[in-house]
């Protein structure tokens, strides 16, 4: 039982200064996310729990951020903010955790994933384009370093 | 240093413990999970399956859903559930008046699960301690059940199983998606038959639509995986013999996803056999809701898009040359029941008509049948309802 309580403790201490658990994404704040950037590019990488491709897309992403740094790649999770620790969990076993993470702040996430984009069918992984002029492209499933280049260009 | 190191490793161990804890208890929704199934039997009586907790429910309602006359638990003992979108607890009535009750039981690790089954033989008053209806105990995916019962009576189970990209996997063997699996039980749900591959390689995240045809036997709709991630459907009747189903490709959108689309299909078969069918693809990248009939093998005819940007999660119904398809349409203003319909066998339909709507969310709309008419049961914020067809909600839309 005491090894138990102060991994417990130890946790406890240690989490707030290590995790950067999801912030809430609300309708209200889709309009601040889909914003053009005021330089380069902003990716949206759209992932969720239950999608085992998910992970390995947002890995390639943040791989190619590393090579560009125009780009502005922000990680949102389709599951609800209140499941912060398995998202954030998962989010630090790939090795994503330091990048700015959203989750779904929505008792309606169909309704967030419309006003995101109206022409996304919900499918993950999802990866949107926002560049400074405004224009946006978007793509479903796992994308390869080829695809994000011709994506984001 | 090390004792710092030590240290955080215990912080990563915590974490990962904590991980999992959250993942057997887990709902993928946001708030109380809303999947359910509804059925009609011979009486009239309306059958409703959801979820509290970590217990699946079953109601009767004698007056189309508006009070429920008996609720009763089936699992009497609590057990983590997938209950939301295409992962909900399904409902099929027997011929002599079973109650049988199938759901995705969530294990530890991510994406794991076991199918269950329950059944009740008296009504709905008790049910039996649920068993797990396959043979394989891995902790592996096998879960997205779907049944039906056919027309001899014997029950049938279908779900997504990944044992074969597990033993690929082991074997350093390329693998796509998911294998399809299903048994049966020719005993009112006491046995089920060892199970059997239906397909492999097939979408791991999309509900199997199974039907009823005409002569009794069931077949099943399921998106499958063609080349590199050509994520279109397949179609197999699913023997009770023991011989192995004969799966054809049924849709040819060529929709490439590398990817999860959690959309499944719907499948109904009229009294002359044709395959009325509805499914989502969203091939160069434009999100529509397709009817068709089915063809395997072949284009299905009659290929019509239902609905596009904001469409999903079809269901469909037929009776006679009468054809309902009802589906969820989001709008910036919230959520949409919408009927289409046909009253010559799927040869033209009538302008999408808004049946209902909601602020807020529901589970997946189910089309049930009752003396030649159709109603769609719907629980938008957890409250059921059940959704006369002929209901208008909008003026100005009428087909």
């Amino acid at each position: 039982m005491k090894p138990f309580m102060f991994l417990l403790a130890a946790a406890a201490f240690a989490m707030p200064a290590f995790a950067t658990p999801p912030v809430a994404l609300t309708a209200a704040d889709v309009p601040a996310l889909l914003a053009p950037p005021s330089k380069g590019v902003r990716v949206i990488a759209l992932w969720a729990l239950d999608c085992a491709y998910c992970e390995a897309n947002l890995s390639a992403l943040a791989d190619f951020r590393a090579g560009h740094p125009d780009v502005d790649l922000v990680i949102v999770a389709t599951d609800p903010v209140s499941q912060a620790a398995t998202l954030d969990a998962r989010l630090k076993a790939a090795k994503l955790d330091a990048l700015p993470t959203r989750a779904y702040a929505d008792a309606t996430p169909d309704r967030l994933n419309f006003l995101i984009d109206p022409a996304w069918g919900g499918e993950t992984p999802r990866t949107m384009i926002i560049r400074a002029d405004g224009t946006r492209r978007a793509a479903s499933g796992m994308l390869d370093s080829a695809h994000i280049a011709t994506l984001v260009r | 240093m090390r004792r710092l190191l030590a240290f955080f490793s215990l912080v990563a161990c915590a974490t990962v413990a904590h991980a999992q804890h959250d993942m057997a208890g887990m709902t993928m929704g946001h708030g109380a999970p809303l999947g359910f199934d509804a059925a009609i039997d011979p009486a009239g009586n309306l059958w409703v399956v959801d979820t509290v907790g970590e217990h699946v429910r079953a109601r009767r309602s004698d007056d189309m859903g508006r009070t429920f006359a008996l609720s009763t638990i089936v699992n009497a003992t609590g057990e983590p559930l997938y209950a939301e979108g295409e992962n909900r607890p399904k409902i099929a009535l027997g011929p002599k008046g079973e109650l049988y009750v199938t759901w995705s039981q969530p294990r530890k690790l991510p994406w794991t699960g076991f199918v269950r089954f329950s059944r009740s033989l008296d009504g709905g008053a008790h049910f039996d301690p649920p068993k797990t209806v396959h043979t394989d105990r891995a902790e592996i995916t096998h879960r997205f059940d779907s049944l039906a019962v056919d027309g001899k009576g014997d029950v049938l189970v279908a779900w997504i199983d990944k044992r074969d990209l597990e033993a690929a996997n082991a074997r350093k063997k390329p693998y796509a998606g998911a294998a399809t699996y299903y048994s049966w039980s020719t005993d009112r749900g006491a046995t089920f038959a060892p199970e059997r591959k239906i397909a492999d390689q097939s979408c791991e995240c999309c509900r199997i639509a199974l039907a009823r045809a005409p002569d009794g036997h069931i077949d099943a709709f399921f998106r499958a995986i063609y080349g590199d991630n050509i994520r279109d459907h397949a179609f197999a009747a699913l023997p009770t013999d023991g011989s192995a189903p004969k799966v054809e490709r049924a849709t040819f959108t060529q929709w490439h996803i590398e990817g999860c689309p959690h959309h499944g299909p719907s499948l109904a078969i009229d009294a002359r056999g044709t395959r009325h069918a509805v499914w989502f693809s969203a091939a160069d990248g434009k999100a529509t809701v397709w009817y068709g009939q089915l063809a395997p093998g072949k284009e299905p005819a009659r290929v019509l898009s239902l609905a596009g940007n904001g469409a999903s999660h079809a269901d469909l119904a037929v009776a006679g040359d009468h054809v309902w398809v009802a589906y969820h349409q989001m709008t910036a203003q919230g959520l949409d029941l919408v009927l289409r319909e046909s009253n010559d066998g799927g040869a033209h339909f009538g302008e999408p008509r808004t049946l209902a709507h909601t602020d807020g969310p529901s589970g997946w709309p189910k089309l049930v049948l009752w003396d030649g008419r159709a109603f769609v049961a719907w629980n938008p914020g957890g409250t059921f309802r059940l959704v006369p067809t002929e209901a208008l909600l909008s003026s100005g839309s009428q087909p």
